[in-house]
């Protein structure tokens, strides 16, 4: 293993979540015509151990996005492995990874991706409804109080600001008490006020769960606040 | 997770879908669908029954063998053990004489007691004639007569009547005899007696030209398998004659109707199937994203698939119990309407219009949104992460294909008929093909025509351009059933009102000697009324088709009584009105050789044709004539019909009387009453029960006519919304972007109202040209109707489809409009 981003890491416990030699490759496929065979990602390594912060930078279209749906195990890589908590993703069906974001996942996403047909409270509810859980109403509004929004419990996202569905994203990401979080430029769509308190509130949280981060982000601030950055360049990856 | 749980989890998810207006035009397009199927399938089924009661009535039965022979015991047996219900009469022309020996030729009907099975017979005291007096069965050596036997015979009550050999007393006059109208050839009075009064009157001699009748009723499966078994095993010695024989003005305006509904309603369902199938793919395309982030979440695929079919299901059981709701109503409201307006009993609502009506719902969205459901549940989880990595892809082999199979099966469930079920499928594929081609064109090229204050609309078709062609294959569709089901029901109503004019003839007068003539006519003219011409008629027995005798020696018993039938013969030198003619030519006036006209239908049948000869034995005398022509006969006019008409130089100088028929307006027996004693022999026959009783089957057709397209209208409103709705979200979020960008509502309000006027008036030209094909098409092989092109049809088709299509994109503008930029645009991030 003479990848940069592996050799940095010593810690001799289990990775959380690593890739190994990942190579993701779009083909002809039918949908996009008759556009050439374009190689995303060019065989990228890489882990995060439990309580360990790791941001990703990189130009727009490096990348970075494909990187991470394919650790979160929402797409499958070309050739190489995923391993999530000891677990290759590759053995494992669609139905088997979504079990396993179920209990051990939480995303927060750029465009928030809240239901739209669901109040906050509902929204964030969903994730323990799914792997049925006890007291879920109880648990998620403790949740939508950690993050300052028990007073709109019953809004619907489209009657909250941008930093308001954000907020409820990350109570939606948190309440399932994940081992692992990812985040595609959680503060993208956010004025940087706002976006420094997302980010607050996320690393907060993921304190008290000591769970690992995965994030995407073009803010060198918020990139400078994770244990470990790395640069994603033509689907290259290479330790900052 | 477990069943119960997923039930749970989609029962809270389809009440926030209801709450959020989400599933709006899917469950209106399915109320609809399940109301119209319920409502006309109840109405049809209810008014069907109640309309073949009646036309039952014409018969006194449901089904009625009869023969040349005393009725078959074995008949009567497999009648009782089917459950049915049976009867007796037996009829045969006799002479009556009177205290002052004066004689009438009379038709007698000698009955059991329980005659009639179906219809009522209604009686008179000879002294209160106004007032009616019922008796079940002729009293052993009473008789019941005809009205105009009672003038003829100058009778009272308790007169004695000499038939055969016994004397009746005369008790009561016949008001009405149900099955009168197929006695009309009969040409003598009525007198009903005992049928156990037979043997001792000693009436039935050997050769008396008697016809025995079994009459049965019962529960429909029963008459249908009493009426095969008798055709199995008896088909030589039986005339069978079911309700569906009656008449043939009866039975095709029971045709027409039926077919006409059946139309309607399979029309109808198309319509609400199509509403549901955009409605549902719009539902499946919405749920995309949910289903992305749920599985994003750890649902996994069949959670999300389960949760989608769940919610569905339950929208379509709820929508079919409201839909049969509305069905029950509607036709119950209906139906009390019909039996207040015409005092007809209609029999009670069966299950079956409910069980087809939720099949229908369930199979369309099974058939049109399983698939897309289905893939919306499977759509790659990476949408989350790059919105525009992969795109819902609904249209393909399987999904056409499904679609197909549940449009197929819902015609068949409808119709019953795999043939016409696979026409169906073709056509609607055929069409949507043309309307998609064609559409795509013509976007084009009105895209090349359009001046700059349009280029906004076009562009916006153009952009859209595969939903546009979608959109406007459903408007076309729509537009076109409706225009269809619109023509052909006008048609069928100016048929029937063409086929029974209000003075359609109610009278006929027959048996007028040559010598009567002139007077009858004045007499007529006298009373004000207006006849049809007077018509010789001259009776004669078929001998022989080009030399070789028709009577064979081995022949059964049944063909040679049929060839030694006796024709009413007329001769003229004119084609009589309301017939024409399919093959040779009409003889000219100062021709005077023998030739014959040949009704068509009868020709066909024994194989006769132009050139032929036919010889026919007229009292006594042998005359043989050339056929030159057949003639295509109007049965439906009320007519004097004849299957064969003769030159004069063949028949003029043989004996004869004359026949004639008019009008009559007002009291029968007061109009006709001294006409026996000043023109003996004379026989008039008040056809007026049997005329109104058509005009009243036709009428309730009509309103059940106009009652199906009412539906047929609410199925095409619903595609109409579906097919607006199926745009909208892209049409809220690009007029958002445009408002962003400056425009003002104005200007997105003629955008859109005239991008959609753009599209109605394509569909309506479409629309209008299919719908004229088709109808030319129906007309010809279903309705048998005469067709002529119809321009109101492109009037309607276009300027309607402009007009409805723009007020409906009018409203969906106000939504537009009225959600902020903001929140559109944010909704789209
Ligand atoms: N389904 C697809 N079809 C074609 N190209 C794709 C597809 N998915 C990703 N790509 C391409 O792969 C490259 C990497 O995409 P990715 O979304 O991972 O970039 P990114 O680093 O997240 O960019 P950004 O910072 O803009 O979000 C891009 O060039 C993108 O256009
Ligand atoms: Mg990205």
């Amino acid at each position: 293993m003479n990848d940069p981003a592996i050799a940095a890491t010593s810690a001799q416990t289990a990775p959380l979540v690593a890739t190994n030699v990942v190579k993701r490759v779009l083909g002809p496929g039918a949908k996009s015509g008759s556009a050439p065979e374009m190689t995303i990602l060019h065989g990228v390594s890489m882990q995060a151990n439990a309580g360990e912060a790791v941001a990703i930078v990189g130009p727009s279209g490096s990348g970075k996005s494909t990187l991470l749906g394919i650790l979160a195990g929402l797409d499958a890589p070309t050739e190489g492995s995923v391993t999530m908590q000891g677990q290759s993703l590759g053995d494992l069906d669609e139905d088997g990874r979504a079990q396993l974001r179920a209990t051990s996942v939480g995303f927060v996403f750029q465009s928030f991706q809240l239901l739209p047909g669901l109040s906050a409270l509902e929204n964030v509810m969903l994730p323990l409804e799914l792997t049925q859980q006890e007291n879920v109403k109880e648990r998620a509004l403790t949740v939508l109080d950690e993050v300052g929004l028990s007073h709109r419990a019953s809004h619907h996202p489209l009657q909250l600001s941008g930093g308001e569905q954000q907020r409820v994203a990350v109570a939606r990401a948190f309440v399932s008490k994940p081992a692992l979080l990812f985040a595609d430029e959680p503060t993208g769509n956010l004025d940087t006020a706002t976006g420094e308190r997302i980010a607050e509130l996320m690393f907060d949280m993921r304190k008290n769960l000591n769970a690992a981060l995965v994030l995407v982000t073009h803010d060198d601030d918020l990139a400078r606040s994770c244990d470990r950055r790395l640069r994603m360049t033509d689907g290259r990856l290479s330790e900052l | 997770m477990t069943r119960g749980q997923q039930f749970n989890f989609a029962l809270k998810a389809l009440k926030r879908d209801l709450a959020a207006g989400e599933l709006r035009v899917l469950a209106l397009a399915l109320v609809v669908a399940v109301a119209s199927v319920t409502a006309v399938g109840f109405f049809t089924d209810r008014v069907g029954r109640a309309v073949q009661r009646q036309a039952a009535d014409v018969l006194a039965a449901d089904l009625v063998a009869s023969s040349g022979s005393p009725v078959n015991p074995e008949w009567i047996d497999e009648a009782k053990r089917r459950n049915l219900n049976t009867a007796l009469h037996t009829r045969f022309p006799s002479v009556v004489i009177n205290d002052d020996d004066e004689s009438q030729l009379v038709a007698v009907k000698a009955i059991t007691e329980s005659y009639p099975l179906r219809g009522t017979l209604t009686l008179a005291t000879l002294e209160a004639p106004d007032v009616r007096a019922d008796l079940s069965i002729p009293a052993p050596g009473t008789a019941w007569i005809d009205p105009q036997l009672r003038d003829i015979l100058q009778l009272s009550q308790g007169s004695l009547l000499a038939l055969g050999a016994k004397d009746f007393v005369v008790e009561r006059i016949i008001t009405f005899e149900p099955d009168a109208g197929e006695n009309v050839m009969e040409l003598s009075p009525r007198v009903m007696i005992n049928i156990n009064d037979l043997a001792e009157a000693e009436l039935l001699i050997e050769g008396s030209r008697a016809r025995y009748s079994l009459l049965m009723a019962g529960e429909d499966a029963d008459v249908d398998g009493m009426s095969e078994w008798l055709s199995d095993n008896y088909a030589t010695e039986a005339r069978v004659q079911g309700v569906r024989d009656g008449g043939p003005q009866l039975q095709r305006a029971l045709e027409r109707a039926e077919r006409f509904l059946g139309l309607a309603s399979v029309v109808t369902v198309l319509l609400a199937g199509a509403a549901i199938a955009l409605a549902v793919r719009h539902f499946a395309y919405r749920q995309a994203d949910a289903s992305a982030v749920l599985r994003t979440l750890g649902a996994s695929r069949s959670d999300v698939i389960s949760w989608l079919v769940i919610r569905l299901s339950l929208i379509a059981i709820i929508a079919s119990a409201i839909g049969v709701a509305i069905g029950w109503l509607a036709q119950l409201v209906l139906a009390d309407l019909l039996s207040t307006w015409f005092s007809l009993e209609l029999p009670a609502a069966g299950i079956q219009p409910p069980i087809i009506g939720t099949l229908t719902a369930f199979i369309t969205l099974a058939g049109f949104g399983l698939l897309p459901v289905i893939k919306a549940g499977q759509v790659p989880v990476m949408r989350v992460l790059q919105r525009d990595y992969s795109d819902l892809q609904t249209g393909s082999v399987i999904t056409a294909i499904l679609a197909l199979l549940a449009t197929f099966c819902v015609v068949w469930l409808l119709s019953g008929d795999a043939k016409l079920s696979a026409i169906v499928v073709l056509g609607v594929v055929a069409m949507l093909s043309v309307f998609a081609l064609f559409g795509k064109y013509m976007i084009r090229a009105v895209r090349k025509v359009a001046g700059p204050r349009f280029r906004l609309s076009v562009a916006g078709l153009e952009r859209r351009t595969a939903s546009s062609v979608v959109q406007l294959s459903a408007f076309a569709m729509g537009i076109m059933a409706l225009l269809l089901i619109a023509i052909v029901r006008v048609d069928i109503l100016a048929a029937w009102e063409r086929d029974l004019p209000e003075d359609a003839p109610n009278v006929f007068v027959v048996n007028i000697q040559p010598d009567q003539v002139e007077g009858f006519g004045q007499r007529l003219e006298e009373q004000g009324i207006n006849n049809n011409g007077f018509f010789p008629m001259v009776r004669g027995r078929l001998a022989a088709h080009n030399g070789e005798s028709i009577v064979q020696d081995d022949m059964s018993e049944r063909d040679e009584r049929r060839a030694r039938r006796e024709y009413n013969l007329t001769y003229s030198n004119e084609l009589p009105a309301a017939n024409d003619i399919v093959d040779g030519q009409w003889w000219s006036e100062d021709e005077t050789g023998l030739y014959l006209s040949v009704e068509q239908e009868w020709a066909e049948e024994y194989n006769y044709q132009v050139g032929d000869t036919m010889t026919f034995k007229v009292a006594g005398v042998e005359t043989t004539g050339t056929i030159r022509n057949l003639r295509k006969v109007d049965w439906e006019s009320f007519q004097v019909n004849f299957f064969v008409v003769a030159s004069p130089a063949m028949l003029a100088e043989f004996p004869q009387t004359f026949v004639s028929s008019f009008y009559l307006d007002g009291n029968f027996s007061k109009a006709t009453s001294g006409w026996a004693r000043e023109f003996p022999g004379i026989a008039t026959l008040d056809i007026g029960a049997i005329v109104a009783r058509i005009k009243t089957l036709m009428d309730r057709a009509s309103l059940a006519v106009e009652y199906v397209f009412f539906f047929t209208l609410l199925a095409g409103t619903c595609v109409l919304l579906a097919a607006v709705q199926s745009s909208q979200g892209e049409r809220i979020r690009e007029s958002a972007l445009l408002r962003a960008l400056g425009a003002s509502h104005k200007q997105i309000r003629h955008a859109v109202v005239s991008e959609f006027a753009i599209l109605g008036i394509i569909a309506g030209f479409l629309a209008a040209f299919f719908a004229t094909l088709i109808a030319w098409a129906l007309s010809r092989e279903v309705f048998e109707l005469p067709f002529s092109i119809n321009p109101s049809l492109w009037f309607f088709g276009v300027v309607g489809g402009a007009l409805g299509i723009s007020i409906a994109g009018y409203l969906a503008t106000r939504r537009v409009l009225h959600t902020p930029p903001i929140v559109a645009l944010r909704h789209s991030a």
